[in-house]
């Protein structure tokens, strides 16, 4: 990986062929579709930034931002020349600048992203810096309600020093015919950081992550995914975690939650390379499927070059648990109440991980307002927690 | 003198096979029923069956519960109603919360019989005093629903629920399976704490030692799917004495 500018990304892209319905990485995404439909490119005009208590993006230009946060668009950037996505490739194409946020101190930043623009393409990327040897909390969340068709390919190039800490948590709910998202990240762990990532991808409409993340020695990196679709939507997680050096940790487990005909993805590879003895990686994938439309795609996947290495992968899919469903039943506790429980059970393992408490608390309030809002999804459900009081923290 | 329950040549099935085969059982309204019976006799599909456990495919037969045959019922109904079973080998459920999980049963059926539902400081005064009594550590409130409990910490939280749920019709299947001599006792109290004369009790056990603390009033045999005896207390003694195989039907 090298700072290199545009005409360097192209030669980059020019290498990879766009995805189609035959690419591994969108095989179960009908990621043409997409590709296929006419856009209009938003026209991202720089504005200036007025003093707000969290980050806001509007179709990817910095509109606010707290005071002091060091903010700027940058033409020359830090990209890998490894990732599995040709998107990635190409949103950075898309993009002649990205914003960055270079993070010096211990802080707790909430970007809000929000899109207005009908049937266009908004690209854009953001890089994240951090100091050594600091702890960040970035949390992002969206409001989409007025970008109908459009698709948003944006993404972070997260660039974690030596001895940082970084915990991500992206909060999503999707609202048929607003916008689609294809979200494709790379995130650098160095010496001895680590890096905590919770998605949180609800809704009844399309939308994918892919994320590749780089370890370097003695650096840990969790990735927590909590999946819930329904419609006839297809929504998930691609990724590749790489352990490039010896004694990297890495942990990563989705659950997934399928209603009506929705489909999900995990897609996810663990690479370890012939420098990264002594890993210690983990991967599993849980699916509950809600009734006999819903689909899961899971594919953990090891790829192990070295044998001094601790690993194991798994998946399930399956129903509620019978018996628990029926000793709560017993309790006479009703058949939907129970079935309720249980789901907000096999959330909550993932939800409550989440140390920082008024994150958290949205999380649950995203998911139970997508949960027992069933039937009745409005686009508010994307718009919940964007008051200042909440995304302000 | 009336009956609670009445089970009427009850056959059921688990998969293809029959496991109860005609039993007819009547059970006396305050008073405590013990059924005893060997190894496989039907005692657990019993239990089952009038709680409408999904295993179990009820092919002929009633079971009327306060003179009503509940065999098409769902099962949150017969609970609503007033049916408990105290389950031999309660579920763990993690993520859902102890006192959640009860408050919501409490709720519904406070609900169910118009009453008006507790809050959670009502809730969790007296689900904690109840638990202080039973013995259970405070914490087992409020962790997930038996998760990790041990198996004496398992019967007194079946128990917790039963006090907090008052039921009319209580059927307690092994719950002295595990348990060591201060849980039987505490578990044993909290059923007489609950027998009020009114309420009847079906005690399901392989042992006589819990019946050192609850006292029977009845005691049937259960033998390939029958009731094969119905007698007072001093059956107990004989049975413990001579074993099953010598039983002839009453």
């Amino acid at each position: 990986m090298s700072s290199i500018i545009l005409a360097d990304i192209i030669n980059n892209a020019k290498t990879i062929p766009l995805p189609t319905k035959k690419s591994e990485e969108y095989r179960y995404f009908d990621i043409e579709s997409y590709l296929n439909k006419e856009y209009m490119l938003v026209d991202k005009q720089k504005k200036p930034i007025t003093e707000a208590a969290y980050i806001e993006i509007v179709d990817g230009v910095v509109e606010k931002a707290p005071k002091g946060l060091n903010i700027s668009y940058v033409t020359e950037r830090e990209v890998t020349d490894e990732h599995f996505d040709p998107l990635y490739y190409v949103g950075h194409l898309l993009c002649s600048q990205a914003i960055q946020i270079e993070l010096e101190d211990d802080t707790n930043v909430k970007i809000l992203h929000r899109y207005t623009q009908q049937k266009s393409l908004i690209p854009y990327r953001v890089v994240v810096k951090t100091a050594p040897n600091i702890t960040v909390t970035l949390s992002e969340s969206f409001i989409g309600c007025d970008a109908q068709e459009s698709l948003v390919l944006y993404g972070y190039d997260i660039h974690l020093q030596r001895d940082a800490r970084l915990s991500f948590i992206k909060d999503e709910t999707l609202v048929e015919g607003i916008y689609t998202p294809i979200h494709s990240h790379f995130i650098h762990l160095q010496q001895q950081s680590s890096a905590d990532l919770f998605s949180f991808d609800f809704g009844n409409a399309d939308g994918l992550q892919l994320i590749q993340a780089k370890l370097l020695q003695n650096s840990h990196f969790n990735a927590h995914h909590l999946l819930y679709t329904k419609g006839a939507s297809k929504r998930g997680t691609i990724s590749k975690i790489i352990h490039a050096q010896k004694d990297a940790k890495s942990s990563q487990k989705a659950k997934n939650i399928l209603g009506d005909k929705g489909r999900g993805i995990f897609d996810a590879l663990i690479k370890i390379e012939p420098e990264g003895g002594g890993t210690k990686a983990y991967q599993n994938s849980q699916a509950i499927l809600l009734n006999d439309g819903a689909y899961m795609v899971s594919k953990p996947q090891l790829e192990i070059y070295i044998d001094d290495v601790e690993a194991s992968h798994g998946s399930t899919i399956g129903e509620l648990d019978p018996q628990q469903l029926f000793y709560l039943r017993s309790r006479g506790i009703r058949l939907e109440e129970a079935r309720k429980m249980l789901i907000l059970a096999f959330t909550n393992e993932i939800i409550d991980a989440i140390e920082d408490e008024k994150v958290r608390e949205a999380v649950h309030l995203s998911f139970e307002h997508i949960y027992y809002g069933q039937g009745q999804l409005e686009c508010i459900a994307t718009c919940h927690h964007c008051s200042d009081e909440i995304i302000g923290g | 003198m009336s009956n609670m329950v009445e089970i009427k040549n009850l056959h059921a099935n688990i998969g293809e096979k029959n496991i109860l085969k005609g039993l007819d059982l009547a059970l006396e309204s305050g008073k405590v029923h013990v059924i005893m019976g060997p190894n496989g006799a039907g005692k657990s599909t019993l239990s089952k069956a009038i709680v409408g456990h999904y295993d179990i495919e009820v092919k002929e037969g009633e079971i009327l519960y306060k003179g009503e045959n509940i065999i098409d019922e769902e099962p949150e109904v017969r609970a609503l109603k007033g049916i408990f079973l105290s389950f031999q080998n309660p579920v763990e459920i993690p993520g859902v919360s102890n006192a959640y999980f009860l408050r919501t049963a409490v709720n519904a059926k406070r609900k169910f019989e118009g009453k008006e539902e507790l809050n959670a400081a009502e809730f969790l005064r007296e689900a904690k005093a109840l638990a202080l009594e039973l013995g259970m550590k405070p914490e087992l409130i409020t962790r997930s629903l038996n998760e990790g409990f041990s198996g004496g910490e398992k019967k007194r939280n079946e128990t917790l629920q039963m006090l907090m749920l008052e039921p009319d019709f209580i059927i307690l299947d092994e719950i002295d399976s595990g348990l060591d001599i201060d849980a039987l006792r505490a578990v044993s109290e909290g059923i007489n704490k609950i027998k009020d004369g009114k309420r009847t009790f079906l005690i399901i056990t392989h042992y006589s030692r819990i019946l050192d603390y609850v006292k029977p009033d009845y005691v049937h045999v259960l033998k390939d799917g029958q009731i094969v005896k119905t007698a007072g207390p001093e059956l107990v003694a004989e049975l413990e004495e001579k074993g099953y195989a010598t039983l002839e039907e009453s």
